[in-house]
């Protein structure tokens, strides 16, 4: 009983480092507190059920469809509400609440369109797998398998191209980056667009098995965010380690308690690695912090 | 003409929680996102002292700031020990386990069916208030006094403590002032009459339920605060009136329902943004967000 909960925990947590990691690369090299990340993430829940289900494609191009849409989306964030707020030498808390009122925006304008309700991409019922007593659906299997290639592919980048170097030259001093003649506007566009595709991914792969509806973003990124802070902040890694434990520990929190205390535990949590670990499990140790 | 008291009653209680949430993000800088959570608080707390006890309207105020006040202990205890970003995610984190409290402890909450016939405020024990007329005149007379305290404030030592906290927070420490103390008392100060405006909804509205204090209202009152701008008095109340008159004007206008509500947020939205780039400090704000 108890390893199927763990396994549940393990999926739900790999969805929390990719939308964990995505926030980060936003927070960690732009400083700015992303939470119209949340309305990426409603977004490209949207534009995936519009395409399969209202247009009838395929799954497949339609969450690719969603995927670079969402890129475009955080594009569109960082040109239009980002880049002139930073030009303007906005504080960071200024960014945050544009930042707020983006998100605002996006969740509002997808009500408009789409309405309040509930949808689902995938009626279907697949006979689920069964390995011993631990049961695994097919939506699962989907999200465990393309979650972990995509967790892969981005730890690879990050580690062995020299895009992740950058990227983590400017996550650490954007103004030594800039003195050795990095262009860091052309690095955030790179930033943003990697950002919102990893938000999308998040996206696809949980809506495809519980559905949507236009409130879900903030509870989630939420949810991502405390992920980020357990894992450690300033670096990138880390989220996975934060995302896996932080899920993990919440579908031990319904094996012994029950759903509804979840987020309750999470904030404690949370509240207890702000009091007496800031960084994280395996964060720097920063003196801002 | 009820109607429009009733947009007033509400346009009051919109006041004192915008004044509220300047005092600490305005006038003390520190960015809080759980001015719901007082409000609730304040509406819960006075909900039971409303239903339980026959006691003056002046005394259970003062209970009820008290007690939503000493709440806030525990969020001035995060201030002092977190910076910036950690310090907002905590707040948001005191609402969701709030508002988490309130949706699930139901023997006491009532849970998401939220409390019936909360009772009416009693002005000296006996007289029982009801209607919108006499709603409107309490409550014109409590913002009142909130926003002439408020007003004051700005003027008055403590207040001047406050700004320079704001300014340059070593500098008031190498000054000999106990920051973590005034800042402190700001968080008391501000949740209580957060928690004062939870009574006048309760008792005005006979009903609470937790999605009234959840982390979108904590939002909208920070977006409130924002347009209309910090660091003042009439910043503040220009953003409770202009969230609280928006609607009001599309209903005018003749929208569908479905989509005002809607394009309200975006509204709301959309001037955030704008009033963040074009003019920071708010549209009748004094002080910047740092």
């Amino acid at each position: 009983m108890i390893g199927q909960f763990v396994i549940n925990g393990l999926i739900t947590g790999i969805l929390y480092s990719i939308l964990a990691i995505g926030f980060a690369l936003v927070y960690n090299t732009t400083r700015v507190f992303h939470i119209a990340a949340a309305g990426i993430y409603v977004f490209a829940a949207y534009m995936f059920w519009l395409f399969a289900s209202r247009f009838g494609l395929p799954v497949v191009p339609a969450s690719i469809i969603a995927i670079v849409l969402a890129g475009l989306l955080s594009l569109i964030t960082e040109l239009c509400v980002y880049r002139p707020l930073k030009n303007r030498n906005a504080s960071l808390n200024v960014s945050m609440i544009a930042s707020i009122g983006l998100m605002i925006i996006i969740v509002n304008l997808m009500v408009m369109f789409f309405g309040n309700e509930t949808k689902v991409i995938n009626s279907s019922i697949v006979q689920p797998l069964s390995f011993g007593n631990i049961i695994i659906t097919f939506p699962q299997l989907l999200q465990a398998v393309i979650g972990v290639i995509a967790l892969i592919a981005f730890v690879f980048v990050l580690q062995s191209t020299g895009w992740g170097l950058k990227l983590r030259a400017l996550s650490a001093d954007e103004s030594l980056f800039e003195t050795l003649g990095y262009d860091t506007y052309r690095t955030r566009v790179a930033v943003f667009l990697a950002s919102g595709a990893l938000i999308a991914i998040a996206s696809c792969l949980t809506v495809y098995d519980v559905g949507l509806d236009p409130n879900m973003g903030m509870n989630v990124l939420i949810n991502a965010i405390v992920a980020m802070i357990i894992g450690g902040s300033g670096r990138f890694n880390t989220c996975i380690l934060g995302g896996i434990s932080l899920g993990v520990l919440q579908s031990l929190t319904v094996y012994q308690f029950a759903s509804n205390w979840q987020n309750a535990v999470t904030f404690v949590v949370l509240l207890l690695f702000l009091f007496l670990r800031p960084q994280g499990i395996a964060g720097y140790k920063q003196r801002t912090v | 003409m009820e109607y429009v008291f009733h947009i007033i009653i509400m346009l009051n209680i919109y006041i004192m929680l915008v004044l509220s949430a300047n005092l600490t993000i305005g006038m003390a800088n520190l960015l809080t996102m759980c001015q719901a959570a007082f409000y609730g608080i304040g509406a819960y707390i006075g909900t039971f002292f409303l239903t339980q006890f026959n006691l003056p309207f002046v005394v259970i105020a003062f209970l009820v700031m008290v007690i939503t006040g000493t709440f806030s202990f525990l969020v001035s205890f995060a201030s002092v020990r977190l910076k910036d970003d950690y310090f907002v995610i905590a707040t948001m984190g005191f609402q969701l386990i709030f508002f988490t409290i309130l949706y699930n402890w139901t023997d006491v909450t009532g849970g998401p069916h939220g409390l019936l016939d909360v009772p009416g405020i009693k002005l000296f024990g006996v007289y029982e208030l009801s209607g919108v007329y006499e709603y409107l005149i309490l409550s014109l007379i409590i913002t009142a006094i909130v926003v002439w305290l408020f007003h004051n404030l700005a003027s008055s030592p403590f207040g001047r403590v406050l700004n320079a906290i704001r300014a340059d927070e070593t500098m008031a420490l190498a000054m000999g002032r106990d920051t973590a103390m005034f800042k402190s008392w700001a968080f008391f100060l501000s949740a209580a009459i957060a928690g004062l405006a939870g009574v006048v909804y309760a008792s005005y509205n006979s009903y609470i339920n937790p999605n009234s204090f959840k982390l979108d209202e904590s939002i909208f009152i920070l977006s409130a605060l924002f347009i209309g701008g910090i660091g003042n008095t009439k910043g503040p109340i220009l953003g409770a009136l202009f969230v609280v008159i928006i609607p009001e004007l599309l209903r005018f206008v003749g929208l569908p329902n479905t989509i005002a509500a809607n394009l309200r947020q975006i509204i709301y939205g959309l001037s955030l943004v704008l009033v963040m780039y074009y003019r920071p400090q708010g549209i009748l704000g004094k002080t910047i967000l740092k």
